[in-house]
């Protein structure tokens, strides 16, 4: 029982409690709502509560009380998806997760710490990215996960991190954290045992006779004495998650939350496996056999940052029209390409790396040929002599004429008078004439620059301007500007 | 009082204060003209701050005018260039630069500013060049000097002259105009006393326009004649034929 016996821990175990999850679960935004098991109020969000309803409350109570209270069964198959779905996240942080119970999560952040900054910047972020996903959770620190658990359900976010200290933290706790049966509890209650630190003043052989062999067990494993053996999450081989929404959802943009859980799921998933994806998809599902849409998220190069993945599907989906009502949503992650881990730079991250998200981001809002680089094409006609590439390349420093730095999208026609060409005043030519004749093997020459025979000058308005200008059958046009 | 003068002093020494009656200091990259940096608060085009070229003309040099320093940026870090006015011609660029640090973007008219925002916002970049549409918002020029303040990038903004008659977050505010001798710059805005006097510069042309009669394979006014047609004649006149074969 003393402290000196506990086994040197230095494990630092962080209990999520999701103790909303049956309601949370099913995604709603905004509004009372509630979710019932037979007939009774299980859980219920902050504006059911404001508005008088309680855990365990009869749900006609419930209605009476709030007439406009949305309602929703439990769902535990709901939950366990969901829950695993929260392990994944999770899987960012750390890669020892269990699954405790119905609503928990077990991670061991004591090997993590570091690469996160400390335990401060460690715990806003993960409070920061589950509260972003819709839960409202209990966090708790211990040494061994039951103490965490226990604290985490006693709601005040307890934190421990001295296994000499343990028994002391935990004491104050009323005995409802243990998770017992109800004979247990009446049979503490006629004990007089309300909280922690009466059971921890009794002796151990007189509570396993009393509560069978668990209890006691639970109070060893609890402050360290003995080991706590869990059976850890095991992380699905491929990721393809799916989410069913509470209601139909016809706006595209109304998706985001919901999918923001399937995106943080992804990322946790990545950080286990060591990879990360240039490409997913999220399928939109709608009623009614219509088939489903797909959303394409590209990313400039392979990714498992959640806040990256969130902007590229934040754009699409303001762009997204629907087509029908969306009931489901999937995710899937079909090629994780293996990615090293990222080490905090010791100088400024270079540039290619700050460029790589912008890029994607002016993608996903403007097309993906919008933003582009250029390559020089070897070919005499100016109208095919550049090609549009995803990243330029370095061409060959070619001399020869001048070349204007861009073309007119359609060549302007140029009026000729009397006393020589008119274009904003007369018309001076300079340089010239370059003759262009090439593609005579197009044959179909509708389109232009195709088949070109030109004579090319470099002329100069009275304003100043430095024009390409060219001379073929049809007369003469402006085509080029010299900026 | 001679404490108050002295923090006073201490004060004015912060390279953020500036006084009206001299140039600002502040981080620059040379223009490579002398004339023009002269005259430029800090002696060169602004880092981390939007500077405004209005011009209503297209080929009077105003891209030109941006070569030396664009060319030394573009050594360094990418050059982004935000809704050309047509469609760019690779080799007049990869004359100038290394293609591998251009970066075309194209958006319709409403999304050209907050393309801009964006790359300016980012940081990563040596230069973003943009064309405007013609009617910007105050507030969205607002938004763009915020996402470049505190930045290393250089951020030039192409408007017609009429928008000279807003108010605008830019700290410098160039007119440019075309002449038969070079390109004219006013300096309708900077951080320093007015700038009274215009500057005219030699700014890379196609050619040097005393050659250019020299070039001409005939007279430099000719009317227009010949063309494509009789080919027999103007090559006799030493014109620069390209005849093109598949390759």
């Amino acid at each position: 029982m003393s402290a000196g016996a506990a086994p040197a821990v230095h494990a630092l175990w962080l209990c999520l409690h999701c103790h909303r999850l049956p309601l949370e679960v099913f995604a709603q935004l905004g509004g009372p709502a509630v979710c019932v098991a037979q007939q009774r109020v299980l859980s219920a969000n902050l504006q059911a509560e404001e508005g008088g309803i309680v855990q365990g409350m009869r749900l006609a109570a419930a209605l009476s009380l709030l007439p406009g209270l949305v309602v929703f069964e439990r769902d535990v198959v709901r939950e366990q998806e969901t829950l695993h779905g929260l392990a994944c996240w999770a899987g960012g942080f750390s890669p020892h997760v269990h699954v405790a119970g119905a609503d928990e999560l077990l991670v061991e952040i004591g090997g993590c710490l570091r690469l996160f900054g400390g335990l401060r910047p460690l715990c806003q972020r993960m409070q920061q990215e589950i509260t972003g996903q819709g839960f409202d959770v209990r966090m708790a620190l211990a040494p061994t996960p039951r103490a965490a658990q226990w604290l985490a359900r006693a709601g005040q976010s307890g934190v421990c991190l001295d296994a000499g200290r343990l028994q002391e933290a935990l004491a104050p706790l009323p005995v409802g954290v243990l998770g017992l049966s109800q004979a247990g509890y009446d049979t503490l209650a006629a004990l007089g045992v309300s909280h922690l630190e009466g059971l921890f003043a009794l002796p151990r052989a007189g509570l396993a006779r009393r509560f069978g062999v668990e209890l006691p067990t639970w109070l060893a494993q609890a402050l360290g004495e003995v080991p706590d053996l869990r059976a850890p999450f095991v992380f699905p081989e491929t990721f393809t998650q799916k989410l069913e929404l509470p209601a139909k959802v016809s706006l595209a943009p109304m998706l985001m939350f919901a999918a923001r859980r399937l995106l943080a799921s992804l990322s946790g998933w990545l950080a286990v496996r060591a990879s990360g994806v240039s490409e997913c998809s999220l399928l939109l599902l709608h009623e009614d056999g219509i088939s489903p849409t797909r959303l394409v998220l590209a990313f400039a190069e392979p990714t498992r940052e959640l806040a990256r993945m969130e902007r590229v599907l934040r754009e699409r989906l303001d762009r997204c029209a629907l087509v029908a009502d969306v009931v489901w949503l999937v995710l899937e992650a079909k090629t994780p390409v293996v990615m090293p881990g990222s080490t905090a730079g010791l100088f400024a991250q270079s540039a290619a790396q700050a460029l790589g998200p912008v890029v994607e981001r002016l993608r996903a809002r403007l097309g993906k040929d919008a933003v582009h680089g250029l390559t020089v094409r070897e070919d005499h006609r100016p109208e095919h002599a550049s090609a549009v590439v995803a990243q330029g390349t370095q061409a060959d420093l070619q001399t020869g004429p001048p070349r204007p730095f861009w073309l007119l999208s359609e060549p302007r026609a140029i009026a000729e008078r009397k006393e020589g060409l008119y274009y904003k005043g007369r018309l001076r030519r300079v340089a010239g004439p370059e003759r262009i004749e090439s593609g005579w093997w197009c044959e179909h020459a509708q389109g232009a620059g195709e088949d070109v025979r030109r004579d090319y000058y470099v002329a100069v308005s009275e304003a100043g301007e430095w024009l390409w200008i060219f001379r073929d059958k049809a007369g003469w046009w402006l085509h080029g500007v010299f900026a | 009082m001679s404490a108050v003068l002295r923090s006073l002093d201490s004060l004015l020494q912060r390279p953020d204060v500036w006084r009206g009656d001299r140039l600002a200091a502040t981080d620059v990259a040379t223009s490579g003209f002398a004339v023009l940096n002269a005259e430029l608060p800090g002696g060169g085009w602004p880092l981390g701050a939007l500077t405004e070229l209005l011009a209503d003309a297209a080929g009077i040099g105003e891209l030109s005018l941006l070569l030396p320093v664009l060319q030394g940026v573009a050594r360094e870090a990418p050059v982004a260039v935000v809704g050309l006015p047509g469609c760019a011609q690779a080799p007049a660029w990869a004359a100038r630069f290394s293609l591998t640090q251009l970066l075309f973007v194209e958006a319709r008219r409403e999304d050209i500013a907050w393309s801009v925002e964006q790359l300016l916002a980012c940081g990563g970049l040596g230069a973003v060049l943009a064309w405007l549409p013609e009617k910007v918002d105050g507030k969205v020029l607002r938004r763009l000097q915020l996402a470049a303040e505190g930045r290393r990038s250089l951020a030039f903004l192409f408007r017609p002259t009429a928008s000279a008659r807003t108010a605008s977050p830019a700290p410098l505010r160039v007119r440019l105009a075309g002449s038969r001798e070079g390109l004219r710059l006013d300096i309708l805005k900077r951080r320093g006393p007015p700038c009274g006097r215009s500057l005219l510069l030699k700014v890379e042309r196609p050619l040097d326009p005393a050659c250019a009669a020299l070039r001409l394979g005939m007279d430099g006014d000719a009317s227009a004649g010949g063309g494509a047609r009789d080919t027999r004649n103007t090559r006799k006149r030493g014109l620069h034929v390209i005849s093109g074969m598949p390759r």
